[in-house]
Protein backbone atom coordinates (compact mmCIF):
# COMPACT_ATOMS: atom_id res chain seq x y z
CA UNK A 1 0.00 0.00 0.00
CA UNK A 2 1.22 3.36 -1.21
CA UNK A 3 2.26 5.52 2.02
CA UNK A 4 -0.48 8.21 1.42
CA UNK A 5 -2.98 5.71 1.18
CA UNK A 6 -1.63 4.23 4.77
CA UNK A 7 -1.90 7.87 6.07
CA UNK A 8 -5.71 8.52 4.58
CA UNK A 9 -6.42 5.11 5.66
CA UNK A 10 -4.94 6.25 9.58
CA UNK A 11 -6.79 9.12 9.27
CA UNK A 12 -10.08 7.89 8.30
CA UNK A 13 -9.72 5.50 11.22
CA UNK A 14 -9.05 7.93 13.77
CA UNK A 15 -11.78 9.92 12.47
CA UNK A 16 -14.07 7.33 13.20
CA UNK A 17 -12.62 6.36 16.45
CA UNK A 18 -12.78 9.91 17.84
CA UNK A 19 -16.53 10.37 16.57
CA UNK A 20 -17.85 7.08 17.75
CA UNK A 21 -19.63 8.35 21.16
CA UNK A 22 -21.04 11.11 18.92
CA UNK A 23 -22.39 9.56 16.18
CA UNK A 24 -25.54 10.85 14.62
CA UNK A 25 -24.20 14.42 16.34
CA UNK A 26 -23.29 17.91 15.01
CA UNK A 27 -19.96 17.41 16.89
CA UNK A 28 -19.29 13.74 15.48
CA UNK A 29 -17.20 14.57 12.68
CA UNK A 30 -14.33 16.87 13.90
CA UNK A 31 -13.38 17.45 10.06
CA UNK A 32 -16.88 20.13 10.12
CA UNK A 33 -16.56 20.99 13.99
CA UNK A 34 -12.78 22.81 12.49
CA UNK A 35 -13.93 24.06 9.90
CA UNK A 36 -16.95 25.60 11.04
CA UNK A 37 -14.29 27.28 13.84
CA UNK A 38 -12.19 28.57 11.95
CA UNK A 39 -14.78 30.45 9.88
CA UNK A 40 -16.24 31.56 12.88
CA UNK A 41 -12.82 33.08 14.22
CA UNK A 42 -12.70 34.98 10.96
CA UNK A 43 -15.95 36.21 10.87
CA UNK A 44 -15.35 37.64 14.91
CA UNK A 45 -12.41 39.01 13.94
CA UNK A 46 -13.24 41.03 10.73
CA UNK A 47 -16.55 42.01 13.16
CA UNK A 48 -14.42 42.94 15.99
CA UNK A 49 -11.63 44.68 13.68
CA UNK A 50 -14.12 46.31 11.31
CA UNK A 51 -16.51 48.06 14.00
CA UNK A 52 -14.90 48.59 17.65
CA UNK A 53 -12.33 47.49 19.64
CA UNK A 54 -11.32 48.11 23.30
CA UNK A 55 -7.74 48.74 23.95
CA UNK A 56 -5.41 50.20 26.09
CA UNK A 57 -2.62 53.01 26.12
CA UNK A 58 0.27 52.79 28.32
CA UNK A 59 2.59 56.46 28.88
CA UNK A 60 1.90 60.09 30.27
CA UNK A 61 1.12 61.75 26.77
CA UNK A 62 -2.11 62.49 27.01
CA UNK A 63 -2.25 63.23 30.86
CA UNK A 64 -5.01 65.01 31.48
CA UNK A 65 -7.34 63.17 28.85
CA UNK A 66 -6.03 59.36 29.60
CA UNK A 67 -4.36 58.39 33.06
CA UNK A 68 -0.10 56.98 32.87
CA UNK A 69 -1.73 53.17 33.13
CA UNK A 70 -5.14 51.67 33.23
CA UNK A 71 -7.14 53.31 31.12
CA UNK A 72 -9.33 51.58 28.63
CA UNK A 73 -10.64 53.61 25.24
CA UNK A 74 -13.47 52.32 22.38
CA UNK A 75 -11.70 52.68 18.85
CA UNK A 76 -13.97 53.17 16.64
CA UNK A 77 -12.40 51.40 13.22
CA UNK A 78 -14.93 53.33 10.85
CA UNK A 79 -12.48 56.15 10.81
CA UNK A 80 -9.47 54.12 9.71
CA UNK A 81 -7.09 55.54 7.10
CA UNK A 82 -8.41 59.14 8.63
CA UNK A 83 -12.18 58.72 7.36
CA UNK A 84 -13.93 61.78 8.64
CA UNK A 85 -11.58 62.36 11.44
CA UNK A 86 -11.60 66.06 12.35
CA UNK A 87 -9.08 69.04 13.95
CA UNK A 88 -9.51 67.92 17.86
CA UNK A 89 -10.26 64.10 17.59
CA UNK A 90 -8.22 61.79 19.39
CA UNK A 91 -6.98 58.79 16.71
CA UNK A 92 -4.70 55.35 16.97
CA UNK A 93 -2.20 54.96 14.83
CA UNK A 94 0.97 53.15 13.63
CA UNK A 95 3.60 55.28 14.56
CA UNK A 96 5.81 55.75 11.21
CA UNK A 97 9.57 55.81 12.87
CA UNK A 98 8.88 52.49 14.63
CA UNK A 99 9.68 49.20 13.53
CA UNK A 100 8.05 47.12 15.53
CA UNK A 101 3.77 47.22 15.88
CA UNK A 102 3.59 49.94 18.09
CA UNK A 103 0.54 51.77 18.81
CA UNK A 104 0.40 56.13 19.21
CA UNK A 105 -2.46 57.45 20.68
CA UNK A 106 -2.92 61.36 20.08
CA UNK A 107 -4.94 64.11 19.37
CA UNK A 108 -5.12 65.08 15.46
CA UNK A 109 -4.16 69.12 15.73
CA UNK A 110 -3.81 69.68 11.66
CA UNK A 111 -5.75 68.18 8.60
CA UNK A 112 -3.94 68.31 5.21
CA UNK A 113 -3.68 72.15 4.42
CA UNK A 114 -4.29 73.89 8.18
CA UNK A 115 -0.83 75.64 8.78
CA UNK A 116 0.48 74.12 12.29
CA UNK A 117 3.80 75.03 14.33
CA UNK A 118 6.46 72.23 14.60
CA UNK A 119 8.27 73.88 17.88
CA UNK A 120 6.26 73.67 21.30
CA UNK A 121 5.08 77.19 22.31
CA UNK A 122 6.77 78.72 25.42
CA UNK A 123 9.88 76.10 25.35
CA UNK A 124 11.60 77.65 23.24
CA UNK A 125 14.51 77.76 25.39
CA UNK A 126 14.70 74.00 27.17
CA UNK A 127 16.74 71.83 25.82
CA UNK A 128 13.88 69.22 24.77
CA UNK A 129 14.05 66.30 21.98
CA UNK A 130 10.79 68.00 20.55
CA UNK A 131 12.28 71.53 20.84
CA UNK A 132 14.84 70.59 17.68
CA UNK A 133 12.65 72.25 15.11
CA UNK A 134 11.76 75.58 17.00
CA UNK A 135 9.65 77.96 15.57
CA UNK A 136 8.67 76.61 12.06
CA UNK A 137 5.32 76.63 10.42
CA UNK A 138 4.35 74.58 8.31
CA UNK A 139 1.91 73.59 5.98
CA UNK A 140 -0.02 69.56 6.73
CA UNK A 141 0.84 68.16 3.22
CA UNK A 142 -1.90 65.95 1.26
CA UNK A 143 -2.64 62.79 3.22
CA UNK A 144 -1.17 63.67 6.32
CA UNK A 145 -2.38 65.09 9.86
CA UNK A 146 -0.43 66.77 12.09
CA UNK A 147 -0.65 64.73 15.62
CA UNK A 148 0.43 65.82 19.02
CA UNK A 149 -0.61 64.86 22.66
CA UNK A 150 -1.82 66.37 25.21
CA UNK A 151 0.95 66.85 27.60
CA UNK A 152 3.15 68.54 25.02
CA UNK A 153 6.32 68.29 27.70
CA UNK A 154 6.53 64.74 27.73
CA UNK A 155 5.13 63.30 24.35
CA UNK A 156 7.03 61.93 21.68
CA UNK A 157 4.53 63.39 18.68
CA UNK A 158 4.73 65.39 15.02
CA UNK A 159 7.14 67.55 16.63
CA UNK A 160 9.98 64.91 16.69
CA UNK A 161 8.78 62.48 13.53
CA UNK A 162 6.61 64.64 11.49
CA UNK A 163 3.49 64.85 9.76
CA UNK A 164 1.91 61.41 10.13
CA UNK A 165 0.10 59.95 6.97
CA UNK A 166 -3.46 59.49 7.14
CA UNK A 167 -3.04 56.17 6.12
CA UNK A 168 -1.63 54.79 9.31
CA UNK A 169 -4.51 55.64 11.43
CA UNK A 170 -6.41 52.44 12.54
CA UNK A 171 -9.28 54.54 14.40
CA UNK A 172 -10.39 57.00 16.62
CA UNK A 173 -11.66 57.28 20.02
CA UNK A 174 -14.97 57.86 20.29
CA UNK A 175 -15.23 56.90 24.14
CA UNK A 176 -13.62 56.43 27.56
CA UNK A 177 -14.03 53.32 29.97
CA UNK A 178 -11.93 54.92 33.39
CA UNK A 179 -13.64 51.69 35.26
CA UNK A 180 -16.34 49.34 34.25
CA UNK A 181 -18.78 51.45 35.45
CA UNK A 182 -17.53 54.37 34.52
CA UNK A 183 -18.20 54.94 30.52
CA UNK A 184 -17.88 58.29 28.95
CA UNK A 185 -18.28 59.43 25.19
CA UNK A 186 -15.71 61.15 24.19
CA UNK A 187 -16.77 64.48 22.30
CA UNK A 188 -14.66 66.72 19.81
CA UNK A 189 -13.83 69.86 22.44
CA UNK A 190 -12.98 71.90 18.82
CA UNK A 191 -17.21 73.39 18.71
CA UNK A 192 -18.19 75.82 16.07
CA UNK A 193 -18.63 79.10 17.99
CA UNK A 194 -21.95 80.17 17.64
CA UNK A 195 -22.92 84.08 16.82
CA UNK A 196 -24.83 83.69 20.41
CA UNK A 197 -22.11 82.95 22.30
CA UNK A 198 -20.00 85.64 23.71
CA UNK A 199 -16.33 85.75 24.95
CA UNK A 200 -15.70 86.89 28.25
CA UNK A 201 -13.01 88.69 29.67
CA UNK B 1 -31.26 13.54 12.12
CA UNK B 2 -30.41 14.79 9.24
CA UNK B 3 -26.34 15.17 8.21
CA UNK B 4 -25.12 18.31 9.62
CA UNK B 5 -24.57 20.41 6.73
CA UNK B 6 -26.76 18.72 4.24
CA UNK B 7 -29.74 20.00 2.48
CA UNK B 8 -31.95 17.96 4.06
CA UNK B 9 -33.92 14.41 3.00
CA UNK B 10 -37.17 15.87 2.12
CA UNK B 11 -37.85 17.84 -0.98
CA UNK B 12 -38.19 21.34 -0.30
CA UNK B 13 -39.46 24.56 -2.09
CA UNK B 14 -36.82 26.26 -4.84
CA UNK B 15 -36.65 29.28 -2.43
CA UNK B 16 -36.05 27.37 0.33
CA UNK B 17 -33.34 25.46 -1.43
CA UNK B 18 -32.19 28.89 -2.96
CA UNK B 19 -31.79 30.37 0.57
CA UNK B 20 -29.74 27.54 1.90
CA UNK B 21 -26.84 27.42 -0.58
CA UNK B 22 -26.80 31.23 -0.54
CA UNK B 23 -26.46 31.00 3.55
CA UNK B 24 -23.49 27.92 2.67
CA UNK B 25 -21.76 29.84 0.74
CA UNK B 26 -21.74 33.11 2.27
CA UNK B 27 -20.26 31.60 5.44
CA UNK B 28 -17.27 30.95 3.19
CA UNK B 29 -16.68 34.66 2.49
CA UNK B 30 -15.31 35.94 5.99
CA UNK B 31 -12.20 33.00 5.62
CA UNK B 32 -11.65 34.43 2.02
CA UNK B 33 -11.62 37.86 3.17
CA UNK B 34 -9.13 37.16 6.08
CA UNK B 35 -6.90 35.10 3.70
CA UNK B 36 -6.68 37.98 1.02
CA UNK B 37 -6.04 40.79 3.81
CA UNK B 38 -3.33 38.81 5.83
CA UNK B 39 -1.89 36.25 3.71
CA UNK B 40 -2.42 36.68 -0.01
CA UNK B 41 -3.56 38.28 -2.56
CA UNK B 42 -4.61 38.89 -6.15
CA UNK B 43 -3.57 41.90 -7.78
CA UNK B 44 -3.90 44.00 -11.34
CA UNK B 45 -0.97 46.11 -11.69
CA UNK B 46 -2.25 49.59 -13.25
CA UNK B 47 -0.56 52.03 -14.79
CA UNK B 48 3.42 52.86 -16.26
CA UNK B 49 5.43 53.30 -12.83
CA UNK B 50 7.02 49.92 -13.13
CA UNK B 51 7.66 49.73 -16.65
CA UNK B 52 9.73 47.63 -18.03
CA UNK B 53 9.12 45.22 -15.69
CA UNK B 54 5.59 45.33 -15.34
CA UNK B 55 2.75 46.64 -17.48
CA UNK B 56 5.55 46.56 -20.39
CA UNK B 57 2.92 47.16 -22.79
CA UNK B 58 0.97 50.06 -21.61
CA UNK B 59 0.93 52.00 -24.41
CA UNK B 60 0.20 49.73 -26.90
CA UNK B 61 -3.03 47.72 -25.19
CA UNK B 62 -5.23 47.53 -21.85
CA UNK B 63 -4.39 44.71 -20.65
CA UNK B 64 -2.71 44.66 -17.23
CA UNK B 65 -0.67 41.99 -15.28
CA UNK B 66 -1.90 40.02 -12.90
CA UNK B 67 0.26 39.82 -9.55
CA UNK B 68 0.18 37.32 -6.67
CA UNK B 69 1.09 39.70 -3.58
CA UNK B 70 2.63 38.22 -0.67
CA UNK B 71 1.15 40.27 2.77
CA UNK B 72 2.28 38.40 5.92
CA UNK B 73 4.37 40.82 8.58
CA UNK B 74 4.63 43.04 5.37
CA UNK B 75 6.39 45.85 7.35
CA UNK B 76 9.30 43.44 8.18
CA UNK B 77 12.27 41.64 6.47
CA UNK B 78 12.24 44.64 3.69
CA UNK B 79 15.71 44.16 1.15
CA UNK B 80 16.20 46.22 -1.29
CA UNK B 81 14.44 45.50 -4.74
CA UNK B 82 11.49 44.19 -3.33
CA UNK B 83 8.32 45.34 -5.28
CA UNK B 84 5.95 46.33 -2.81
CA UNK B 85 2.33 47.48 -2.52
CA UNK B 86 1.55 50.46 0.03
CA UNK B 87 -0.83 52.91 0.55
CA UNK B 88 -0.13 56.53 -1.48
CA UNK B 89 1.12 58.50 1.74
CA UNK B 90 -0.35 61.63 -0.18
CA UNK B 91 -4.31 59.67 -0.78
CA UNK B 92 -4.49 56.91 1.85
CA UNK B 93 -7.68 55.22 -0.22
CA UNK B 94 -5.44 54.69 -3.08
CA UNK B 95 -2.59 52.14 -3.38
CA UNK B 96 0.57 52.15 -5.63
CA UNK B 97 3.49 49.60 -6.47
CA UNK B 98 6.70 50.59 -6.50
CA UNK B 99 10.29 49.45 -6.33
CA UNK B 100 12.57 49.79 -2.98
CA UNK B 101 15.84 51.26 -3.64
CA UNK B 102 17.17 52.36 -0.03
CA UNK B 103 16.11 51.28 3.50
CA UNK B 104 16.08 53.14 6.58
CA UNK B 105 20.05 53.83 7.16
CA UNK B 106 20.93 54.45 4.06
CA UNK B 107 21.60 57.84 1.45
CA UNK B 108 20.24 58.20 -1.36
CA UNK B 109 21.47 60.79 -4.19
CA UNK B 110 18.03 62.21 -5.45
CA UNK B 111 16.50 62.45 -8.72
CA UNK B 112 14.77 65.88 -9.55
CA UNK B 113 11.42 66.68 -8.31
CA UNK B 114 13.00 66.26 -4.44
CA UNK B 115 14.44 70.07 -3.35
CA UNK B 116 17.67 68.61 -1.85
CA UNK B 117 20.49 66.38 -3.37
CA UNK B 118 21.11 64.09 -1.33
CA UNK B 119 18.38 62.38 1.74
CA UNK B 120 19.16 60.18 4.51
CA UNK B 121 16.30 57.38 4.87
CA UNK B 122 15.24 57.56 8.61
CA UNK B 123 14.33 54.87 11.31
CA UNK B 124 11.08 52.68 10.09
CA UNK B 125 11.46 54.18 6.48
CA UNK B 126 12.04 53.09 2.67
CA UNK B 127 13.02 54.61 -0.51
CA UNK B 128 10.51 53.52 -2.69
CA UNK B 129 10.73 54.14 -6.64
CA UNK B 130 9.20 53.30 -9.90
CA UNK B 131 11.48 51.36 -12.61
CA UNK B 132 9.96 53.38 -15.49
CA UNK B 133 10.50 57.42 -16.30
CA UNK B 134 6.97 57.98 -15.76
CA UNK B 135 6.70 57.65 -12.23
CA UNK B 136 5.41 59.46 -8.87
CA UNK B 137 7.43 58.40 -6.07
CA UNK B 138 9.64 58.98 -3.38
CA UNK B 139 11.49 61.65 -5.47
CA UNK B 140 8.21 63.42 -5.07
CA UNK B 141 6.64 62.86 -1.78
CA UNK B 142 9.95 61.90 0.37
CA UNK B 143 10.96 58.42 2.07
CA UNK B 144 7.88 56.30 3.20
CA UNK B 145 7.19 54.76 6.27
CA UNK B 146 7.44 50.80 6.52
CA UNK B 147 4.23 50.62 8.20
CA UNK B 148 1.80 51.95 4.67
CA UNK B 149 3.24 48.54 2.82
CA UNK B 150 0.52 46.41 3.07
CA UNK B 151 2.32 43.47 0.53
CA UNK B 152 5.12 42.45 -1.53
CA UNK B 153 4.61 40.97 -5.00
CA UNK B 154 5.81 37.39 -5.16
CA UNK B 155 4.75 36.08 -8.29
CA UNK B 156 3.35 37.49 -11.85
CA UNK B 157 0.60 35.58 -12.89
CA UNK B 158 -0.83 36.93 -16.40
CA UNK B 159 0.76 36.84 -19.01
CA UNK B 160 1.82 33.74 -19.61
CA UNK B 161 4.67 34.49 -21.58
CA UNK B 162 6.15 36.66 -18.45
CA UNK B 163 4.90 34.63 -15.51
CA UNK B 164 6.58 33.48 -12.67
CA UNK B 165 8.61 34.13 -9.98
CA UNK B 166 9.32 38.05 -9.18
CA UNK B 167 13.26 37.38 -8.80
CA UNK B 168 13.75 41.38 -7.43
CA UNK B 169 17.30 39.94 -5.43
CA UNK B 170 18.32 40.19 -8.89
CA UNK B 171 17.89 43.37 -9.70
CA UNK B 172 20.51 45.97 -9.72
CA UNK B 173 21.01 48.13 -7.35
CA UNK B 174 20.56 51.89 -8.54
CA UNK B 175 23.62 54.33 -8.53
CA UNK B 176 23.67 57.24 -6.23
CA UNK B 177 22.73 54.52 -3.26
CA UNK B 178 25.18 54.70 -0.01
CA UNK B 179 24.57 51.45 2.28
CA UNK B 180 24.29 52.36 6.62
CA UNK B 181 26.14 55.28 6.40
CA UNK B 182 24.74 56.35 9.66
Amino acid sequence: MAPFHRLASIFSTLRTRLAAPYKGEWIGDPLRVAIFTAKFICFAHLTVEYSYTVSHGVGPSMLPTFEVIGDCFVVSHRHRFGRDVMVGDIVVYNIPVNNNNSIGVKRVLGMPGDYVLTGTPHSYHSESAANTRKDLMLQVPPGHCWVVGDNITASRDSRIYGPVPLALIRGKVVATVKSPFDFQWMENSFKKVDDDDTIER
Amino acid sequence: MARWGSAGTQARSFLGQFTHHLIRYATWLPPLICVKEYVADLTFINGPSMYPFLNPHYNESLRRDLCLTYKRYSWKNLKRGMIVIFRSPENPKTTQVKRIVALEGDRVRTRPPYPYEYVNVPEGHVWVEGDGENTKDSNYYGPISAHLITGRITHILLPWDRAGRVRWWEHPERPGLHKGLF
